[in-house]
């Protein structure tokens, strides 16, 4: 918001050099090619996926408008129900290891000062790569057979092999694991500049009152770091209940279709078997869910800011 | 830093190293073992007779056009991301911008929408404009995604430049431009940097976008070729892990050596709002 009001002081200042109307129009000239480029890319795409889930389309064949057909097909289906639910397991099983472990890196971080970005850097390593490359990597460590990584280290301590990507009841937190080992730390770097947000004081006021450190974590730390958990939540949520990659890579939504979350659906459907009518209409069904949840997010941690505590 | 601190320290890294390095070392490994050598138990991590053969398999495959491909759709990609995106948020920080309000909600919208939400539609959208499985595809889709972050991470900056400064210039007989060019850019230098290298590791690192919009062998980037080559052949692990690595080494130094300015790019933003 800072940006916008030094923005306004400088239109003054700067009017020495044309008229008010001259220079908006330079503004609006220097700003136009992004903004014709996010709309062309960002909203048009948006309002012809809404259209296209209204309508049979095959192989780019458009077979005419056919109302929310699409929508009753989809949830007429029993495996929606249970691919939505998974959709919530990989998201929330993700964020339940990714938040926990990204704060306790941020808290780690400023308490080592110096030596702490050293370790932000390291960890910050996977989430440079590929996601799809992170999967093949995966991929070759947890193959069940001599030569993983896993299982080669299994078989000579004299233990079975595990296959943990061709188990049904395995494949999905396996998942989870690597699709967090690829990006927790991102939401470090988060975490970390909102703790440096909060006044060093404050902790040393609550030492001198004898708070214990779980207190002053609690009464200090949680409720100051709110906004920076709110942004983490948004991004994380909607990068996990989006991902695809590390599926694709890893398991192609099986085994018997264990991992086949709504992101992986929308890519078998829309992309695979070309069924891009209702490809676009999972495609809403996804914008939805993902707008219900970050409103979700803003009602409940957002309103606590207010509050004082 | 007393001996606890580095006892602390050494608890915290040793673990944290041997999960995250501990798997990128072994795709190294494999992929500078002999075939006889990579199914071997115990497995080993120091390859005893290394050899380079997955790499030239690599090239022999033809694997290394997917790689220039790559880098092409990557450097195109930034170089347009950054000047359009810097222009634009120098412009919304010095001067009246109708709409200025919405045009700030759009960026931000469009930061908040994965892109992959919006790849079916695209899909659509490139096979009837013609646009679908050319060599502008990527680059026009990659160099809109990373606009958004190069306008929010340069906005910031050039606020905090002081108009006195481009005042002086002015006063000094510089044009408006060289103002901005010898006082303003070396300012926000630092989320050029970090939008840059933000905006390569986007581009380089994405297969769906790549996947779904281009279709020839000629055009492919290197992740899909990576899949491909995995698809025919499937258990030559010590060729895939030579392709993990030369995939993974291009964004991962770049992440190293601009690694500041990245991180407070994006620490900046979100303390910031």
């Amino acid at each position: 918001m800072a940006a916008i009001s030094s923005g306004s002081t400088s239109q003054t200042d700067l009017t020495i050099k044309g008229t008010q109307a001259g220079l908006q129009r330079v503004g609006t000239l220097l700003v136009g090619p992004a903004i014709l480029l996010v709309i062309a890319v960002n909203v048009l795409p948006a309002f012809v996926g809404f259209y296209s889930s209204l309508r049979r389309i095959f192989f780019f064949t458009d077979e005419g408008f056919v109302g929310l057909d699409n929508f009753v097909a989809i949830f007429s289906e029993a495996s929606t129900y249970a691919t939505i639910a998974r959709s919530f397991v990989f998201t929330f099983g993700s964020l339940a290891l990714a938040v926990p472990l990204a704060l306790l890196v941020a808290l780690a971080v400023r308490q080592l000062g110096r030596r702490g970005r050293l370790f932000l850097t390291m960890l910050l390593v996977p989430w440079a790569m590929s996601p799809i490359v992170v999967a093949l990597l995966w991929k070759w460590i947890l193959l069940p057979s001599p030569g993983g990584l896993l299982a080669s280290t299994f078989i000579a301590l004299g233990w079975s092999p595990v296959a943990l990507l061709t188990d049904p009841s395995a494949a999905m937190p396996t998942i989870i694991v690597v699709g967090v080992w690829r990006n927790f730390a991102f939401a470090a770097i988060i975490l970390t500049a909102g703790l440096g947000q909060i006044p060093n004081d404050l902790y040393k006021a609550a030492a001198v009152d004898g708070h214990s450190v779980w207190e002053r974590f609690r009464r200090i730390t949680l409720p100051l770091l709110a906004p920076s958990l709110l942004i983490v939540l948004c991004v994380l949520t909607i990068s996990y209940f989006n991902e695809v990659q590390v599926i694709i890579g890893l398991t192609t939504g099986g085994p018997i279709n264990a991992t086949t979350t709504l992101a992986y659906q929308l890519y078998q459907t829309g992309f695979v078997e070309l069924d891009q009518g209702r490809g676009n209409a999972i495609a809403v069904v996804m914008f939805l869910i993902n707008l219900l949840l970050v409103i979700a997010y803003v009602r409940l941690l957002g309103g606590s800011k207010g509050d004082g505590k | 830093m007393n001996w606890r601190g580095r006892l602390q320290f050494a608890l915290l890294i040793i673990p944290a190293s041997v999960v995250v390095l501990g798997p990128i070392l072994w795709a190294l490994s494999t992929s500078l073992k002999p075939n006889d050598r990579i199914f071997a138990v115990p497995p080993r991590l120091i390859p005893d007779a290394p050899t380079l053969t997955h790499y030239a398999r690599l090239i022999a495959e033809g694997v290394h056009w997917s790689f220039f491909n790559s880098a092409l759709y990557a450097v195109t990609s930034v170089v347009a991301a950054v000047s359009i995106g810097a222009v634009a948020g120098y412009a919304l920080v010095r001067f009246p911008v109708r709409f200025k309000p919405l045009v700030l909600v759009l960026f931000m919208a469009a930061l908040a929408v994965p892109s992959y939400a919006l790849l079916l539609p695209t899909q659509i959208i490139f096979v009837q404009l013609g646009l679908f499985d050319t060599r502008l595809a990527l680059p026009i889709l990659y160099a809109t995604h990373i606009i958004p972050f190069a306008v929010w991470m340069t906005r910031a900056h050039f606020a905090s430049v002081p108009i006195e400064l481009e005042h002086a210039a002015l006063v000094d007989g510089y044009s408006r431009a060289e103002a901005v060019w010898k006082v303003i850019l070396p300012g926000a230098m630092p989320a050029i940097i970090a939008a840059s290298t933000f905006g390569f590791l986007y581009s380089w690192n994405d297969y769906i976008t790549a996947t779904t919009m281009v279709d020839s062998p000629a055009r492919r980037t290197l992740p899909v070729a990576l899949i491909f080559f995995q698809g025919f052949h499937g258990r030559d692990w010590g060729a895939l892990m030579a392709g993990v690595i030369i995939a993974t080494l291009p964004p991962v130094t770049l992440f190293l050596i601009f690694r500041r300015h990245l991180i407070g790019g994006f620490s900046e933003g979100s303390v910031k709002g």
